[in-house]
């Protein structure tokens, strides 16, 4: 009987693993595997020349440096943010925790593009509406802000990413186990102490774990740089890769042109992949013992509301602000004129939500992508992690490496990978459709998954399954009833993380798209790339309006399942 | 139970779809040559022009159901060469204002050679018109000012090396527009790369697409750009404060239309063609404040803009099939001489 038993539990855990490496190697490892292969075989002939050439162009080492630069000032200033952040409501008594903490979120729905729409709207040198108000209130000749610098670029950025760090720490401060604390403070080691040889050392792979995603999204990210940086010289690699592609009229050189920057951009996000576990060493923290207290609260004293207030003011100054700019610029007749009664109207709402056919597509693909390749990513996601977190089979090592791809390939490389594998060479072309804009978002947000399960799934400790498995608990009857139920919020973190996302998503769709596959974010872009900066601040503020609805909604339903 | 209920459901609604997309796309799928009823046209003209025209093509043939996409002509032509690499091109008629691209797919033999019954009528800047591409507009480029900030209107190129344009006056980017590349093109035939120079030297700044810098023009954000004159009528018919200067060398950048070989609304295509050179439909193009192909459609006023045979005497002469050789070479320099950050 019990021989049985372990033989079922055996071949399930070989079909997960087939299937877990099958879904990697066509979702993620194929498009890169193409991608290298163009960037260095022209026809089928190895060619080192030509990816030397285009290495050796400033532009590229220009768009290298200039990627990294906005990265790291990007990482360090949102893990700083985040981190306070996520103290801040959960361990201080800081009033109105519980909405704060929600508070905190919500720049998470504004699409970062949007937000440098909006910001260079308000603090452009010339035209931005913050700088010609101080300017005129202090008869200022000289503009007071520059948008348009990597401090610019990077403030956005982080103004938007920040709730990556966030969320992860957050849930780590949260689950961590208190008594760790507590038994510090008995044997008398004091507050700075305990931060710093407790707390600090248990969240540390939290925040390292957003600072990273954070990271590798910011290296490969194409809206913010492309609305605040391109104008004035600053690229990026995607940005260049966009361009480059659009430069010679298109032709399949370019495309490899493209396929040698993405593969700068890989070997540069190994590297830092690389670094981040070198410094992370090996600790393993499982941090859920199976029992639960609530962690103690610091008091803030006569500092609570002015946190309080700090907190509000920059939510109002990076969430508010852009968001009013945002629907006022979207009521304009023309984009420059003043803000005043006879130059406002509904018009343009009218326009993008009546008579613009591109609108509706727009929104139905968003949408549909979204929930299709977050429910898709959270399942795939929980199933790899768990193989690579808990499992002892064979062949778990091609998966582990497997594993790591998503987190190494930035967006605008997917979309070159993915244009590559699936656009008819082999058999099967989805160019032009949404299905391969949905194909590139799960291998995109794959590493969402991946980290977040794999995060929920480290904190398991394993004596909770051997437990159920020694009383005769099958393998899968001890999955669903012990893991799952202790990683859901894992997983439902990891389905927040993938849809809200992917219905904004830009940098990816900005390659893919087709006349009929437009998503809200290239929708956006597009019109505001040609000049219909009311029409698309229009469009941005519906986008916005979608965007608030539907987390809402999310909420609720996953309010719902968590109880 | 609820728990695992869902967990199923969740595996299974994964699976099929996984599974619909890998097996379903290999027979019938819905991928490669969309061969929807419609008549697809691609064209870099803005929705105020595009749209308009479409929708008159609409009224006369109500039984031929159209569509298009409007954007920059290097996207629209990227879109076209992957899709030629998939085997398929989606659309059946193409109207850009780079000129060097339908020289080089008449080249590849991507066109169809196509005389429209209305050829006589017409103004042709093509020395070696073969019916492959037929001009549908004659576009200018003119100095766009903001009026707020400019107040005396530039009456030569060399205005813009004044101070009072010091980094405020922006080009768009040739790689994203035909009409930016086109001009491009053209003044350095004229001035030299010289002229660029003097430009970056005097901070001049590269946009992104032909309208977004009009935008920045009219917000204040730029003095003054190099504008496409429909466009920067639009938004002047809306109420920004901008004005178009026309320097006495005449920047004039021909929109062509092509048909693609192969399609399969050869048909309904010719008819749009024949549809878009009609005086019906050059009226709209002068409408919007650009100059039509047709010498029998009368002008409005307001836009100060010469007949169409004045145009293509006073502007500034290429020769096209020179310039799509040296259009990568062109952007290259270009792009040297004003995108490396100094």
């Amino acid at each position: 009987m019990s021989a049985i038993k372990k033989d079922s539990g055996f071949g399930v855990a070989h079909i997960i693993l087939f299937f877990s490496i099958a879904i990697l190697v066509i979702v993620v490892a194929v498009p890169v595997l193409l991608i290298l292969f163009n960037a260095f075989f022209v026809n089928g002939h190895f060619n080192s020349r030509d990816f030397y050439n285009v290495l050796m162009q400033p532009e590229t080492y220009a768009a290298l440096k200039n990627s990294l630069i906005i990265a790291s000032c990007t990482t360090i200033g949102s893990t700083i943010i985040g981190t306070f952040f996520a103290w801040l409501v959960t361990r201080t008594d800081l009033p109105y925790k519980g909405f704060m903490k929600g508070v905190f979120l919500v720049p998470f729905m504004l699409p970062s593009f949007i937000g440098a729409l909006a910001w260079k709207m308000l603090l452009s040198p010339n035209a931005g509406f913050i700088n010609k108000f101080l300017m005129s209130t202090f008869h200022l000749t000289e503009p007071v802000f520059n948008i348009y610098n990597y401090f610019g670029i990077s403030m956005v950025e982080v103004m938007y990413l920040f709730p990556f760090v966030f969320i992860q720490v957050c849930g780590a401060l949260e689950r961590m186990d208190p008594t760790l604390e507590e038994s510090a403070r008995i044997s008398g080691a004091g507050l700075l102490t305990i931060t710093r040889k407790i707390t600090i050392p248990l969240v540390m792979p939290s925040i390292l774990s957003g600072a990273l995603l954070i990271m590798l999204y910011s290296m490969a990210h194409f809206g913010t740089v492309a609305v605040l940086g391109v104008e004035n010289g600053i690229y990026n690699i995607p940005t260049l890769i966009y361009e480059r592609i659009h430069q010679s009229g298109g032709s399949f050189e370019a495309i490899r042109t493209g396929t040698v920057l993405a593969t700068v951009l890989v070997v540069s996000a190994a590297v830092i992949i690389w670094a981040q576990h070198k410094i992370l060493g090996k600790g393993h923290y499982q941090i859920i013992g199976g029992k639960s207290f609530r962690p103690m609260e610091l008091k803030l004293r006569g500092l609570r509301y002015p946190l309080l207030a700090f907190c509000i003011f920059y939510i109002a100054f990076t969430i508010v602000l852009p968001t009013v700019v945002i629907f006022l610029v979207g009521g304009l007749k023309t984009y420059g004129l003043a803000f005043t009664l006879e130059n406002l109207s509904l018009d343009n709402y009218k326009y993008i939500l009546t008579e613009y056919t591109v609108t509706k597509d727009a929104i139905f693909n968003s949408i549909s992508l979204g929930l299709a390749a977050a429910v898709i990513t959270m399942f795939a996601g929980v199933m790899i992690s768990y193989v690579i977190v808990k499992m002892k089979v064979r062949g778990k090592g091609i998966l582990e490496f497997l594993g790591m791809l998503p987190f190494s390939v930035p967006g605008s490389v997917i979309a070159l990978g993915v244009i590559l594998a699936w656009s008819g060479q082999f058999g099967i072309n989805l160019y032009n459709t949404v299905w391969i804009i949905l194909v590139a978002y799960i291998a995109r947000y794959m590493a969402f998954s991946l980290k977040s399960n794999s995060a929920a799934l480290e904190q398991v400790h394993d004596s909770l399954m051997e437990a159920s498995r020694s009383c005769g608990a099958t393998m899968w009857q001890s999955l669903k009833d012990i893991v799952i139920p202790l990683v859901r919020p894992g997983m439902l973190a990891s389905f927040f993380l993938i849809f809200l996302p992917a219905l904004r998503e830009l940098t990816v769709s900005i390659m893919l798209y087709s006349p009929t596959t437009r998503t809200i974010g290239v929708a956006i872009y597009t019109l505001n790339e040609d000049g219909e900066t009311v029409m698309s601040a229009a469009l941005a503020g519906i986008a916005l309006i979608i965007i608030v609805t539907g987390q809402t909604i999310i909420n609720r339903i996953t309010k719902k399942v968590g109880e | 139970m609820k728990k695992s209920m869902m967990f199923l459901a969740g595996a299974a609604v994964c699976s099929m779809l996984l599974g619909g997309c890998g097996g379903g796309s290999k027979p019938g799928a819905p991928a490669a040559g969309n061969d929807s009823k419609k008549l697809i046209v691609y064209t870099s003209m803005k929705e105020n022009l595009i749209k308009g025209i479409v929708n008159g093509f609409k009224k006369k043939y109500p039984d031929i159901q159209v569509d298009y996409q409007s954007a920059g002509a290097g996207k629209l032509m990227a879109k076209i060469a992957a899709e030629k690499q998939s085997g398929k091109i989606l659309a059946d008629v193409i109207w850009t204002s780079e000129v060097p691209d339908f020289y080089s797919m008449k080249k590849q033999g991507m066109l169809e050679t196509y005389k429209t019954p209305v050829l006589k009528e017409l103004v042709n800047p093509f020395q070696d018109y073969d019916g492959s591409f037929t001009a549908a507009r004659l576009g200018t480029l003119g100095i766009v000012i903001n009026t707020d900030k400019i107040k005396n209107p530039p009456t030569a190129w060399s205005d813009l090396m004044k101070p009072e344009y010091k980094k405020a006056f922006g080009m768009a980017n040739p790689a994203l527009s035909g009409t930016s590349y086109m001009s491009i093109a053209i003044l350095e035939k004229k001035f030299g790369w010289k002229f660029f120079e003097q430009l970056k030297a005097n901070g001049a700044r590269i946009g992104k697409g032909s309208g977004e810098v009009i935008d920045d023009t009219s917000s204040g954000e730029l003095s003054a750009s190099l504008g496409v004159d429909y466009i920067t009528n639009g938004k002047i018919k809306k109420g920004a404060h901008l004005a178009m200067c026309y320097p006495p060398e005449l920047i004039v950048v021909p929109s062509p239309v092509a048909i693609f070989k192969g399609s399969a609304k050869m048909d309904a295509a010719k008819k749009f063609v024949d549809y878009l050179l009609s005086a019906e439909a050059q009226a709209m193009v002068a409408n919007e404040g650009t100059i039509p192909v047709r010498g029998d459609v009368k002008m409005p006023d307001k836009f100060h803009l010469p007949a169409p045979k004045d145009a293509l005497k006073n502007s500034i002469k290429i020769n096209f099939a020179e310039a799509v050789s040296s259009k990568e070479a062109t952007i290259k320099k270009f792009s040297e001489i004003m995108q490396v950050k100094k």
